[in-house]
């Protein structure tokens, strides 16, 4: 859930919390008020008509008293309910309704004889000031609580801008593009400070990742003459006249060992360089004809191997890279479906408007297919592989946004490579 | 034939000259930039081999240099330095090739020889090894005067074996000369077999004489 989102339904939350007991104290407070007030005149219409009775010795004109109806009755002398005050509902014939009354009854004597008094106050008046005091609350509440969530959203927004710019900023850094984080300077302190902590990480990380590239670059280049040197002192050695076996066998081993070193190191190198951003003349390249010219190229090894090869689709498709990078691009796809096959295998190849794809045959991965396009990973150690093969087809892939997967469908090895910038 | 070799790195210059010297070639060398500037306008050389990161220089203004005053003197750059820049920049210079350290003494010598057929015309069209005769210019090959059906992957092995003569040619080597070295090892290893057993036999069936011995399993060597 967004920040945002979060703070406004809390602050929503707690509002309505907060609204809700309010409207209920006020109500109550109101409520009592009302009946305080109503219960007064009753008491006081009481006074009156007993101070009444008291001076001019005869029961009061009933139209006389505050109250809206006052009934009167002869009661026999022992029911003497003092004093009582109560609710009552009367059913109004104008109205068609009950309407609430407040009603007190009590007893006086005129005369020595017992006169029990009911006074009865309509509550209708006080109820409908009630319901749009309430109701008038009600309004004020809800305009109180959009206008207030509003405004705190807004504000938060606001805030919380500059926040939204360095995570999208972070988000689309990547150490490769070989410029430091810029964030925008913000005076709310904490992402001031969270940027200048960002900063300071990406910049030490880039730094870190600089120095480890620049050594890797200066540590292949440097070990290309040394390599040179060892290599053509090993041929020139082959070339003595007495050898013996044992010697030959020891020279073979070691000039093996030195090309396996210098073909890694070209590999490692060619990565570098295409991490590097070196091959920046691209071109528009027939990928069909491209791939049927690698496949000529390997036909030999493809018979030696008794593979066959099946071209399910080969549509004419163009794409704009540069021509070294799309051979070794495609030659690695191809070799790599050679090299894990299985003698007697076939290989499938289509090539769509949208994708490459080539299936092989071959005995089923021993490890997870993510770990494939990552360098030194060669899922059979016979095949004498290095296992980059397939990091320098996802390094190039990344490069032109192609996106290559790994899937293992109904027996077959399947490499598919997703073309965005086609131009066919 | 004559040839410069300008290279700083004293080991591997001395590995090239004592390799081409074993060819027939007479070697001169340089160790930094300004030796070789000096020597190229001295003498004139066949063809010259040039590595681009010279103490004192670039080994590419030497090509500029040769370019403009012997412009028939053959150039090979040998570089540590892969960079796609240079090639293309050594390549539109003038020079004739270009080569990645490390590489092979044997790929450098073919190279080599196929520069300088490239550029002496009124040379030796033909190079005749016992009863074997092999035109470059036309990619055949004669035995005892009978034209040989090879491949073209036969051919360019026979011309590898012919240009380094009585020398030991290991299966990487031959590997790289015919594929690039973009195919990895083991595979390939087994491709130089056979078809060295193919050129072996055409070779034995035209000729009689099998010229080409396998060295204590460390490789190959033509001989006649």
């Amino acid at each position: 859930m967004r920040i945002l989102t979060k703070t406004s339904l809390y602050y929503l939350l707690v509002s309505v919390i907060v609204f809700l007991l309010g409207g209920l104290s006020f109500y109550k407070i109101l409520q009592t008020e009302i009946y305080d007030e109503v219960d007064d005149q009753l008491f006081t219409d009481k006074e009156n008509i007993i101070e009444y009775i008291r001076s001019h010795n005869e029961l009061p004109n009933v139209t006389s008293g505050i109250s809206e109806a006052i009934i009167v009755r002869e009661t026999s002398a022992h029911a003497g309910a003092l004093e009582a005050l109560s609710d009552t509902l009367i059913f109004s014939t104008y109205d068609e309704e009950y309407v609430p009354f407040r009603k007190l009854t009590f007893t006086t004597y005129q005369d020595g004889k017992p006169f029990e008094y009911t006074i009865l106050k309509s509550l209708m008046d006080f109820e409908d000031l009630f319901e749009s005091t309430m109701l008038a609350m009600a309004w004020i509440f809800v305009l109180l609580l959009i206008g207030l969530a509003g405004v705190n959203y807004f504000i938060n927004k606001y805030n919380w801008r500059n926040f939204y710019d360095t995570l999208e900023r972070a988000k689309r850094y990547s150490l490769t593009q070989r410029k430091p984080l810029l964030l925008k300077p913000t005076d709310t302190q904490e992402f001031q400070e969270l940027n200048e902590v960002l900063q300071a990480m990406t910049g030490k990380i880039h730094n870190d990742y600089l120095n480890l590239k620049e050594f890797t670059e200066n540590a292949s280049h440097e070990i290309q003459t040394p390599l040179a040197i060892v290599g053509s002192k090993l041929e020139l050695f082959m070339q003595s006249d007495n050898l013996t076996q044992a010697q030959a066998s020891m020279l073979e081993e070691m000039h093996a060992s030195i090309n396996r070193l210098s073909r890694l190191n070209r590999s490692l190198i060619l990565l570098t360089r295409i991490e590097n951003r070196e091959f920046s003349e691209n071109e528009v390249i027939p990928l069909h004809e491209l791939l049927q010219e690698q496949l000529d190229q390997l036909h030999e090894m493809m018979l030696m191997h008794d593979i066959q090869v099946e071209i399910e689709a080969m549509q004419p498709v163009f794409v704009e890279m540069n021509i070294g990078l799309c051979e070794i691009l495609i030659s690695n796809l191809l070799l790599n479906a050679i090299r894990h096959n299985s003698t007697g295998g076939i290989i499938r190849i289509s090539l769509k408007a949208d994708e490459l794809c080539i299936k092989n045959s071959g005995e089923p991965l021993q490890e997870e297919p993510v770990t494939l396009f990552e360098r030194f990973r060669s899922g059979n150690k016979l095949s004498g592989s290095m296992g980059i093969g397939l990091a320098l087809v996802s390094k190039i892939s990344e490069l032109y946004q192609l996106t290559p997967s790994y899937t293992y469908e109904e027996g077959l090895h399947v490499l598919r490579l997703k073309f965005q910038k086609n131009i066919s | 034939m004559k040839l410069l070799i300008i290279e700083d790195e004293q080991a591997l210059n001395a590995s090239m000259v004592s390799y081409l010297q074993a060819g027939g070639y007479t070697c001169d060398t340089a160790l930094n930039y300004h030796d070789g500037s000096r020597m190229l306008a001295d003498q004139h050389y066949t063809c010259v081999l040039v590595d681009l990161t010279l103490p004192g220089g670039n080994g590419l203004d030497l090509v500029r240099l040769l370019k403009k005053n012997n412009p028939d003197t053959g150039i090979i750059i040998i570089s540590a330095k892969n960079a796609l820049d240079d090639k293309i920049t050594g390549l539109e210079l003038g020079a004739d090739d270009y080569l990645t350290k490390p590489f092979h003494l044997s790929e450098l010598n073919a190279r080599l020889r196929s520069v300088i057929r490239r550029r002496n015309f009124n040379g030796q069209k033909v190079i005749k090894i016992g009863n074997l005769e092999v035109f470059p210019e036309s990619a055949e090959a004669l035995v005892q005067g009978r034209k040989l059906t090879l491949t073209k992957k036969e051919y360019d092995l026979l011309l590898y074996f012919v240009t380094n003569k009585n020398r030991v040619l290991t299966k990487d080597s031959i590997a790289e000369h015919l594929w690039g070295d973009h195919i990895e090892s083991l595979d390939s290893l087994d491709f130089v077999y056979t078809h060295i057993k193919n050129l072996r036999r055409k070779l034995v069936e035209a000729g009689g004489e099998d010229p080409i011995t396998t060295v204590y399993g460390m490789g190959y060597k033509f001989s006649f």
